[in-house]
């Protein structure tokens, strides 16, 4: 099974020039543990430069006491992001987010960003995978 | 495993399930043939799926009538007519969003997530074939209806940002976005009427114990 019929499309953002206190106050009103860092280009074309996560505002902000409105969250991203083709199988995905220890790849057709396959995701499609046995096959 | 003790008593109730089993492959064939003529904008394949759907209602009232001919005990003949009345709804909203589709042109920016959500639907109505082969051979059915709920809330989610695309394309008329509206309304309602067929299923597995 390939990710393109387990990922997510819709692909929650936030400005790089945005502060982290814009992006907990999204995350937490939509429960999303993290956004992709969007940069404009000279062509005004959106690019996905790197990725935000619940645990780079805990711990490179709250934790250190700093006050999210003062810090961008283009300081705290990781960077670059990781990207699997659509086409890669769900053992395949699982296997790059153990290596690269993260929670969530983005999903790409080309060059471009195309979705976002996570933890539950594999494991939702592992659960139809064995529903599935040998069907098909 | 009842099932099997009451399919082994006659070819009247052998012929049912072939006939049920035949209702079902032609859903699959439907919703396959539905997601490629989607992706392709192929309007001769997307007219198949009208046919499609006229074959299933065919096969439906061959079911029913074997039914009520005598196969199987009276008491199991509700519910298995009333799955194949569930199973041809399914047909019945994919023949409809057919004809939105063969009468309005899919926006660009929409296709793609509406491919996403022909191919599940597919791949619904195949796990819903899996489910009745495992209930004929007595099998427990509770790994293929999570199965079938797991596509439902993904195609659910995938809904509300159709929606949410749509309502960014201008349309010239009201009656050009209510087409619109439907089509997007009947390809994401699918999953939920299969996902009802798998619960009609449930209940005949669990009636036949």
């Amino acid at each position: 099974m390939q990710v393109r019929e387990f990922m997510t499309t819709k692909i929650e953002s936030i400005d790089a020039d945005g502060s982290v206190y814009d992006a907990v106050e999204i995350m937490v009103d939509r429960h999303l543990r993290s956004l992709a860092v969007k940069v404009s280009g000279k062509s005004g074309k959106a690019s996905i430069e790197g990725v935000v996560t619940a645990r780079d505002i805990v711990f490179k902000v709250l934790a250190k006491g700093m006050n999210p409105k003062n810090v961008k969250v283009s300081e705290i991203a990781s960077r670059p992001i990781i990207c699997i083709n659509q086409e890669t199988n769900i053992e395949d995905a699982a296997a790059v987010m153990e290596k690269s220890n993260i929670a969530r790849l983005y999903v790409s057709d080309g060059e471009k960003v195309v979705g976002l396959v996570s933890m539950l995701d594999i494991m939702a499609a592992e659960l139809i995978i064995s529903a599935r046995g040998s069907y098909g096959s | 495993m009842v099932l099997e003790r009451l399919l082994s008593l006659g070819k009247k109730e052998r012929d049912v399930t072939e006939d049920m089993r035949r209702h079902i492959e032609l859903l699959c064939d439907a919703c396959k043939t539905f997601k490629a003529a989607l992706e392709n904008e192929d309007r001769k394949l997307m007219r198949e799926v009208i046919d499609l759907e006229r074959q299933g209602d065919s096969a439906r009232r061959g079911v029913i009538s074997h039914i009520y001919e005598g196969a199987f005990l009276p008491y199991l003949r509700p519910d298995l007519c009333k799955f194949v009345e569930v199973v041809d709804e399914v047909f019945d909203l994919l023949k409809d969003t057919a004809t939105y589709c063969l009468d309005t042109d899919l926006p660009e920016p929409l296709r793609g997530e509406c491919v996403r959500v022909a191919l599940l639907n597919f791949r619904m109505s195949e796990m819903l074939m899996i489910a009745f082969d495992a209930m004929l051979k007595g099998q427990d059915l509770r790994e293929k209806t999570l199965a079938i709920r797991i596509y439902e809330k993904k195609i659910d989610d995938m809904k509300f940002s159709i929606i949410n695309e749509a309502q960014q394309i201008p349309v010239s008329d009201f009656w050009s976005g209510k087409m619109l509206s439907d089509l997007i309304s009947g390809l994401t309602s699918i999953s939920n009427v299969i996902e009802d067929a798998s619960d009609h299923l449930q209940i005949l597995n669990l009636s036949t114990r």
